[in-house]
């Protein structure tokens, strides 16, 4: 290698670098840093070289291994020069199709990168969504640079920095460039670099000054300063020398980790080449000025981070952080003045110096210019590493370079700053990103660790996470942060283990501010972050862990038990009867079901299946135990009557429920049991409710709702049919009549309106509407081509029997969102599919066109995705021009309904904006006493399970005002507490796949109202409830005694 | 001389000197556990910690390791030290209840409940011993390993070390009794100085050749 005496020399150099240099020439870049290596990068560089050396030098094709390019997801990703193509998870067995193929200036089709959005494939890297948005002037040089060859760096402007630097006759002029930059602190702290320098520089008179650069990269979850010393090892080594001639330091240190050896091997590297080119070392191009770089590698105490500790960890000392004042830029390594940067400050000044510090400060906002580096990380589509202009909000990282979440989930909140940094939720994703800005929202820019979270995540378990991750790597030397961190993590485990009390929030707030407080260094002082960050946004979720014992991400073990049985609204203990089934006792497993669900045949063809949605199985990865088509299979086997509980001796009190659907005859039947006397009073000539009258009898038979019905009534419920309120009843003269209490469940069944002009004219119906006169009358409503507006059950169900109808031709759904923001089960839509139903996604109607009163068509316009809502879905956006029409015959409006409350107004209840009954969310205690709302009318439209719950609880909150107890009784957390004998598997025996019931093909079904789906076999059954987890036995199975720690919260009084 | 204020009164103070000594100075009392005159200050303790600086930058740092800086405004007794010190006072409780000096704390500044989970440490990781050890004796005997919640102190692998004089002074320097409270399980105490003396009570017949250098001896008080 040459050695250069003159900054001429290095320049000529790289001008013979370029000349010779052809960029038409196909390149495969393969991203090989450490990241890229696990996912097999390796296996690919191999079969490409294989590839290469058989073709010999003929070939045209020329091989570059970088460092990381930032999208693991796609690791190990491939990209062809100067085409910008991008190969995303090639395979070493892709590697020859595609060097065939830039051979001859082709790429293969079929190995691009598919944009989950819209299903194309996109070629070039440069236009895919998770590039497209970021500023990678730091990262994107990672991809025209293999760190090990130094030429590679000259011949991309490598070293520019360093000559104009040398080449300056007042070192302070560079001071002034950095501090005109604009240029703040990578590592977290966000102190401007070039105030830090300028004070540094006027450390005169010393005998020696230190630089260092702080590579102890130790967030979890974030690894940029890896990325950029593995992929450019050089731009650091002349960041460094550039600072060092502008301050006059004499020697610079790197402290990396130990955990980082491709970034130490590849860093030694380098300086070995920078050494021998006379970039670096004794009088640096024949300049007279000298300076070197040695590494000294941390052994990952996280602490050591801090720049004091770090200094004492170079020492050879304990990493304990000290007292500043004195600030390690007048005392620090050895005593000496000593400046430490983070790797992506170092990283940037070269881009400073050679690009200049306008250009640079044109990026990002006022006072925070530049770019810096995310590593999005978490519960996101796009993992990786991301680097984009500061002042861009959450939202665009997430959501458009980061893809929104994977699957259905909705993001609930990022977590920034590493451990000692902070969650902030999806309300303030609109926050542009700045060091104060995520500092005001309680979180910390830290060294740009971003953890995304969904709602499979809890909250508490995160905070605790953390604040094990602190209490064990707090240095311990300050008592409030070693037992502070502690003590928190305690709290945490507490409130985790079931056993939190309303004061437990109110210590974590109390030593969470103490920790804040009164410790010594950035560590501590950050620690309590991840607890009172969560705390002021999640307070929510405490409060539900604490005072309902419940964890609605499902994760806290001991307050889930069994999943399927947590999320079930009415208490089922789904794995009790799927084992019951597995032993073949059907009329037990009845009876598990019966118990808690009066609504069981029902449910077993309705219900949304939350129990499945939360199944073990199906979390894992595979699919879901069937447990509604289990209980299907019970429920058409056994015979109600093997449960008929008795109801108790009559009281002689008399209570009534308005409303005879799900929720009203829940409660009836429960208060019958404990002896009350009900009066169901029902506006209709049938009992059902919504059962009857919008689920489509394919669906639902209506026998079923009889039977179920049927079975419910004792002698103590009396149903007065036609009986509507408002109309024939009041509550006032049911009070008078001598009902000491009222339950209002009489459903939502006002169809919304689309608020459109034109919306009344003839062949327009609400969905409710539409379904009950078909369903109870008989009549057909729809002719011609139908729409459908919406996108939940009842505009699948509407769409389905409207198809059903004779004089239909065709039945087209209109969506705002995409398919899989559909509300609608994923079966129904998919049945509805099979029969014929068209679904428009990503449509609004905007008009309503009318001919003769009647309605000819609608004007709809096409829409995109935009940022996330409140609610955690994408919005949808209207696109400008892409309005067009459509001809119709009949519209049917499904986009939800409304209680019909207006009477209840006029009682003088509490009624909300969208209709709802105002009701507590326990009690269900209105503002009328004695009065009690639940189901749809409480909650607008929702499922039969929540209504039969609603029911439920109705009774127990009744019984209790009736008798005079507390309203409410502390919660205990669900816990599996039968034991049943797993059963016996074969060794060899392999797990089956999950059961499908029989169902009528699509052509025997479209003409009639036959029931679609049938039972499963007891053969498809028997083998269904084999493959359950049996999560209970956790809980059940005889535990060794083991020791457990007592409460956190315990204490004693000394007084 | 540097010039700072403390609770509104002006006082100057030699350059040097921490913003403990000058609340000294003015009689200000400030609690200290970790502090001892003779030994360079550590902060570890956190119970000397004072306000200083006004408005939104108002913080707590530990006035014995805080140098007194020209104009420097101190408040040793604001509405947030006390609560700050109150919530220290209280998690010391809940670690080390036995120790006499922390209970006489506890008792001074009204801290009277103790909510947490009990735990009977014998140690509050102070670091005087250690300091003790190294700047007074000359040693360096014993040091902190470990780090969070596994950090202790003890001698190197936990041999028993060559340098050790078995001076006693550690056990003389101890705020939370440690090394009292191990008199009678030799194989527990850091240097087993206590081992080589002569005992000063009767009941510690069956280590006949042991002493304890306390005044008044703990462990007889405890029985």
């Amino acid at each position: 290698m040459e050695k250069f005496n003159s900054i001429n020399g290095l320049q000529e150099f790289r001008s013979r670098l370029l000349a010779q240099f052809d960029p038409r020439v196909p390149t495969l870049v393969i991203s090989a840093g450490t990241c890229g290596q696990a996912s097999g990068a390796n296996a690919v560089i191999r079969a490409a070289k294989r590839v290469l050396l058989r073709k010999g030098p003929a070939c045209g094709v020329r091989l570059r291994v970088t460092g990381c390019h930032g999208f693991c997801a796609m690791e190990p990703s491939v990209l062809l020069e100067p085409r910008r193509t991008f190969y995303p998870k090639v395979g070493p067995d892709d590697i020859a199709a595609i060097i065939d193929a830039a051979e001859r200036g082709d790429i293969v089709e079929s190995l691009l990168f598919v944009d989950p959005q819209t299903g194309a494939r996109i070629e070039k890297q440069d236009d895919m969504p998770f590039f497209k948005g970021q500023a990678r002037t730091i990262i994107g040089r990672n991809e025209k640079i293999d760190p090990i060859r130094i030429r590679d760096y000259i011949l991309n402007d490598g070293y520019l920095a360093l000559t104009r630097a040398l080449g300056e006759q007042n070192s302070g002029s560079i001071v002034e460039e950095v501090t005109a930059s604009g240029l703040r602190g990578r590592g977290g702290a966000g102190f401007p670099t070039g105030r830090k320098w300028g004070l540094f520089a006027a450390q005169r008179n010393v005998s020696g000054k230190y630089l260092i650069c702080n590579a102890d990269e130790g967030d979890p979850g974030a690894y940029m300063d890896r990325s950029v010393l593995e992929g450019n090892p050089h731009s650091i080594i002349e960041g460094m020398t550039v600072g060092a001639f502008a301050t006059g330091a004499t020697e610079g240190i790197i402290y990396i980790r130990t955990e980082y050896p491709l970034a130490i091997k590849h860093l030694r590297i380098a300086l070995e080449q920078a050494r021998e080119m006379g970039l670096l070392g004794e009088n640096i191009l024949g300049t007279g000025f000298s300076f070197d770089i040695s590494i000294v590698k941390g052994a990952g105490a996280f602490v050591c981070g801090e720049e004091t500790a770090l200094i004492r960890s170079i020492e050879g000392h304990m990493g304990e952080p000290r007292q500043r004042p004195p600030f390690p830029i007048v005392k620090g390594l050895y005593g000496k003045p000593t400046m430490i940067n983070n790797v992506e400050t170092w990283a940037n000044i070269p881009i400073i110096v050679s690009t200049g510090a306008r250009q640079f400060a044109e990026r990002g906002t006022e006072g925070n210019s530049g770019t810096k580096i995310f590593s999005l990380v978490g519960k996101i589509r796009n993992t990786g590493l991301v680097e984009v202009p500061m002042g861009m909000t959450i939202n665009q990282v997430v959501r458009d370079i980061g893809g929104g979440a994977p699957g259905k989930r909705k993001i609930k909140a990022v977590q920034t700053g590493g451990p000692a940094g902070g969650c902030i939720p999806v309300s303030k994703f609109d926050l542009p990103i700045s060091y104060e800005s995520l500092k005001a929202a309680g979180s910390i820019m830290g060294s740009g660790g971003m953890i995304v979270m969904d709602d499979s995540t809890c909250m508490i378990d995160v905070a605790r996470y953390f604040m094990a991750f602190l209490k064990d790597e707090s240095c311990g030397k300050c008592f409030t942060c070693r037992k502070g961190t502690q003590r928190l993590h305690e709290l945490l485990e507490d409130i985790i283990l079931g056993r939190g009390t309303p004061e437990h929030l109110t210590l974590l707030e109390e030593l969470g501010q103490t920790v804040r407080d009164t410790t010594m260094c950035a560590l501590g002082q950050s620690a309590a972050n991840p607890v009172l960050s969560t705390l002021r946004y999640f307070r929510e979720e405490y409060e539900r862990h604490i005072n309902d014992k419940r964890c609605d991400a499902f994760v806290c073990k001991q307050l889930t038990g069994a999943p399927c049985q947590a999320a079930c609204p009415v208490d089922t203990e789904p794995w009790r009867y799927v084992a019951l089934v597995e032993k073949g006792d059907y009329e037990g497993a009845y009876r598990v079901i019966r118990s808690a669900n009066t609504f069981p045949a029902v449910s077993a063809r309705v219900c949304d299946r939350k129990c499945e949605s939360r199944c073990s199985l199906g979390a894992g990865g595979g699919e879901a135990v069937a447990i509604r088509a289990l209980k299907r299979f019970v429920t058409d086997r056994v015979d109600p009557s093997v449960y008929r509980p008795e109801p108790a001796q009559d009281k002689g009190r008399k209570v009534a429920v308005i409303g005879a659907g799900p929720a009203g005859m829940t409660a009836a039947h429960q208060l019958s049991l404990l002896g009350y006397r009900i009066t169901v009073f029902e506006a209709e000539n049938i009992s059902g409710g919504m059962l009857t009258c919008s689920l489509p009898a394919y669906r639902l038979p209506r026998d079923i709702v009889e039977k179920e019905i049927e079975s419910l009534m004792n002698k103590n419920i009396s149903i007065e049919y036609g009986r509507a309120l408002g109309k024939d009843v009041t509550i006032q003269s049911l009070m008078s009549q001598g009902f000491e209490a009222v339950f209002l469940a009489i459903g939502a069944h006002e169809s919304l309106r689309l608020g459109l002009e034109n919306e009344d004219v003839e062949g327009i119906f609400p969905s409710i509407e539409f379904l009950k006169d078909f369903n109870m009358r008989g009549k057909e409503l729809a002719r011609g081509h139908v729409g459908i507006i919406g996108g939940g059950n009842s505009a699948v169900d509407a769409a389905r029997i409207a198809l059903r109808q004779k004089d239909v031709t065709g039945v087209t759904l209109f969506y705002r969102r995409t398919r899989d923001e559909m509300p609608a089960h994923e079966e129904e839509i998919e049945a509805a599919l099979e029969e014929g139903v068209r679904i428009e996604t990503l449509v609004s109607p905007i008009k309503v066109h009318a001919g003769e009163g009647r309605l000819a068509g609608i004007e709809c316009v096409k829409n995109r995705l935009g940022g996330i809502d409140a609610s955690g879905r994408s919005t949808p956006v209207p696109i400008p021009g892409r309005e067009f029409k459509v001809d119709l015959d009949t519209l049917i409006v499904a986009i939800g309904e409304r209680p019909g409350s207006g009477p209840l107004a006029s009682m003088g209840l509490e009624v909300d904006k969208g209709g709802r009954v105002k009701a507590d969310r326990k009690t269900l205690e209105t503002s009328m006493k004695g009065v009690f709302a639940g189901g749809d009318l409480v909650t607008g439209p929702n499922t039969v399970i929540d209504a039969v719950a609603s029911g439920k609880n109705a009774a127990l909150v009744i019984d209790r005002f009736l008798s005079g107890r507390p309203l409410v009784e502390p919660a205990k957390p669900k816990l599996p507490s039968v034991y049943i004998e797993p059963a016996v598997f074969e060794e060899s025996e392999e797990a089956p796949p999950r059961a499908v019931p029989a169902s009528l093909p699509p052509s025997e079904r479209v003409m009639n109202l036959r029931e679609v789906e049938s039972a499963l076999t007891e053969d498809q059954a028997r083998m269904e409830s084999r493959r359950c987890l049996r999560c209970d036995l956790e809980f059940t199975m005889e535990q060794p005694a083991e020791k457990t720690a007592g409460a956190a919260i315990g204490g004693v009084r000394h007084d | 001389m540097i010039n700072l204020t403390i609770n509104g009164l002006a006082v100057s103070v030699e350059k040097g000197s921490t913003v403990l000594e000058a609340a000294q100075f003015l009689g200000f009392p400030i609690p200290t556990l970790c502090h001892h005159e003779g030994l360079t200050p550590y902060g570890a303790c956190r119970l000397c910690v004072v306000e200083i600086g006004e408005g939104p930058g108002a913080r707590l740092v530990s006035s014995c390791t805080y140098p007194a800086e020209e104009g420097l405004k101190v408040r040793t007794a604001s509405e947030r030290v006390v609560r700050a010190r109150k919530m220290i006072i209280e998690l010391l409780l809940a670690s080390c209840p036995q120790s006499k000096v922390i209970q006489d704390l506890a008792s001074a500044h009204g801290v009277r409940t103790q909510r947490f989970r009990q735990e009977y440490e014998d140690c509050i990781l102070c670091g005087l011993c250690v300091r003790m050890c190294s700047e007074q004796m000359m040693a360096g005997a014993i040091g902190f390993r470990g780090r969070g919640t596994e950090r202790s102190i003890g001698t190197p692998f936990d041999v028993q070390s060559d340098v050790c004089r078995f001076c006693g002074g550690c056990m003389h320097i101890c705020p939370a009794c440690q090394l009292r409270c191990t008199y009678n399980q030799p194989e527990k105490a850091i240097c087993n100085a206590c081992a080589n003396l002569a005992p000063p009570c009767i009941e510690k017949e069956q280590y006949g050749d042991m002493m304890c250098y306390m005044n008044p001896c703990v462990a007889c008080e405890i029985k």
